[in-house]
């Protein structure tokens, strides 16, 4: 388990995150998000025990970050922005050399280095420089270097930053299987869907921990609930002047061939508005609830809402 | 320190730089032009002899070479001007190596990932100056007895009292691992503030300078104190070498590493 207490790190005058309390579960995925600069890779490197804290604390497994740094980072994988893999060397010999720092015996590291290798699809090309692979190559070998040691919790800091869709999506599928592994795990990234996707809890970061929560609960508390309905044709406005008839429905706006209702719950509401809007006459084609994406979320925990004519 | 854990950062470091063709021809090839040269000089000089005047001279100052035949006199003098090279190898060697090797890491990113591991600065370090250190004092001592063992093939046993005597061994065994301990030092406290192998040999190379110069004046026979002046220097140069690993260390800090080496 990962805990953190009033966590603080100070780069000359400039703090670069403070006041971090923070606990992760056995098996849980957080995800830290946030802008450049927000202080994701520093709460990394202090939890992982590679800098100290300016103030607070943190342990994992209950070991002190501070007064334990090598029994921590035994215990802790860590994947760096860059994979920083000796590309000279083979991939196998890179996964020795860090098994050999982690104290691995001989039988341990061969078997393990099979292991991985295979788990990551790169046991074929575990003699070739590490320098001659791909993107999505490389970082799979510096997550296999990081699972190496059966670290209890592992970081991983933008995992798929950079990547091509596919070495990201390959990237995906490792952290699923690290995951399935019941390892606890940190995931920095500045990509929403990937935490979406991934994270059992998401913390927005900026300078400290703004708010911490799962996807499911920042959508029931921040989200905006509804319906969407599509038509074939623009309806007339009987056909909105129905919808405002539905019980549960707090309001209804039509955009083009859309309709978009907010309501409280959206599967309550369903039935009702489906035989109301058929009942006017109109011609449905899709019927789908609303979901507000983390993207949306994030704005608003951010407190930041991009200029869309900026953006133009 | 654990011995396994600067071992394995030592393994590793050689690993890579067999792997580094330009390395390894930095390395290798000045050994063995330095075998070969002082030998195919002296040899050339030899043949042709010493004007007398000059050879007086020469006795003057060594008369122990008095023994000599002129052509091997000639051949004495020309092979003692070697030295230098030969306290010149332990210098740049490690200096490559060692700037290669952490500059190396600095562009790649690959200390994080080692300093993310229970390894301490101290082992990390400790397996790098070894590393660099080890190839310059074998090459200088490999190189030294292949010169000793052609010289002696070409030119008999005179010549060989001049190449084994205990000036030659002091410089050779003891000064020349010390100017390469410098060297290293040189390499780990500028290759943590510049980003170019290139442009960290060349401050490097000016850092070690004073102590190539002070090397020189004793081969050249401008500052002549023998075989204890030698293990004076060596001493002197260990201690300057000891203050600045002290200030290597602390540049070579793992905070500062992750957090400033861009």
């Amino acid at each position: 388990m990962l805990r953190a207490t009033g966590l603080g790190r100070r780069f000359g005058d400039l703090w670069a995150i403070r006041h971090v309390d923070l606990e992760v579960h056995r098996g849980e995925v957080l995800g830290l998000l946030g802008p450049n600069g927000a202080g994701k890779t520093t709460t990394v490197r202090l939890l992982a025990a590679l800098i100290e804290p300016t103030e607070g604390s943190a342990s994992v497994d209950g070991l002190d970050v501070v007064r334990q740094p090598d029994e921590v980072r035994a215990r802790v994988g860590i994947l760096t922005e860059t994979p920083g893999l000796y590309e000279k060397l083979s991939a196998a010999a890179n996964l020795d050399f860090f098994g050999r720092l982690y104290g691995l015996d001989a039988t341990t590291r061969a078997e393990r280095i099979e292991r991985y290798l295979r788990l990551f699809s790169l046991w074929e090309r575990r003699d070739d420089p590490a320098g001659g692979f791909s993107k999505g190559m490389k970082q799979k070998l510096a997550i296999a270097r990081a699972l190496l040691h059966e670290p209890s919790v592992v970081f991983l800091d933008e995992p798929t930053a950079a990547l091509d869709p596919e070495a990201a999506w390959i990237v995906r599928e490792a952290i699923e299987a690290i995951r399935r592994s019941g390892r606890t795990i940190v995931l920095a990234t500045h990509n929403l869907y990937e935490a979406d996707r991934l994270c059992d809890r998401v913390a927005f970061v900026r300078g400290g921990l703004l708010r911490v929560d799962s996807p499911a609960d920042l959508r029931e508390s921040l989200g905006e609930r509804g319906v969407e309905v599509e038509f074939g044709e623009v309806p007339g406005p009987a056909v909105v002047a129905a919808v405002h008839r539905v019980d549960g429905i707090s309001a209804a706006e039509l955009v083009d061939h859309r309709l978009v209702v907010k309501a409280p719950d959206p599967r309550a509401v369903t039935p009702a508005l489906v035989r109301a809007l058929v009942a006017a006459g109109s011609d449905i084609v899709e019927v789908r609830e609303r979901a507000t994406s983390l993207e949306q979320i994030y704005f608003e925990v951010m407190g930041v809402r991009p200029d869309a004519d900026e953006a133009a | 320190m654990r011995a396994a854990i600067v071992w394995t950062i030592l393994r590793r470091e050689w690993s890579e730089t067999v792997r580094n063709r330009l390395l390894m021809s930095t390395i290798l090839v000045p050994p063995m032009i330095l075998t070969i040269a002082p030998i195919a000089l002296s040899g050339f000089v030899g043949n042709r002899s010493l004007p007398p005047q000059f050879a007086e001279q020469i006795l003057g100052q060594r008369p122990d070479w008095a023994v000599f035949s002129r052509t091997e006199l000639a051949g004495a003098f020309t092979v003692q001007q070697f030295l230098a090279f030969f306290l010149l190898m332990p210098a740049y060697i490690p200096l490559s190596i060692a700037t290669f090797s952490i500059i190396g890491e600095k562009q790649a990113r690959s200390l994080e990932p080692v300093l993310a591991a229970p390894i301490r600065t101290a082992e990390l370090l400790a397996g790098k100056a070894v590393a660099a250190l080890v190839p310059g004092i074998a090459a200088g001592w490999a190189t030294y007895l292949a010169f000793v063992s052609l010289a002696t093939l070409v030119y008999g046993p005179h010549l060989l009292q001049v190449v084994t005597d205990p000036s030659w061994l002091a410089g050779v065994l003891v000064l020349g691992p010390a100017v390469g301990l410098s060297s290293v030092v040189a390499a780990v406290i500028v290759s943590s503030r510049v980003n170019d192998p290139r442009v960290a040999q060349q401050i490097g190379g000016v850092i070690i300078v004073p102590i190539i110069g002070v090397t020189l004046l004793q081969a050249t026979g401008t500052l002549l104190v023998g075989a204890s002046g030698y293990l004076l220097l060596a001493t002197i140069v260990l201690v300057v070498s000891l203050v600045g690993l002290r200030i290597g260390v602390a540049l070579f800090d793992r905070e500062a590493i992750l957090t400033r080496w861009r």
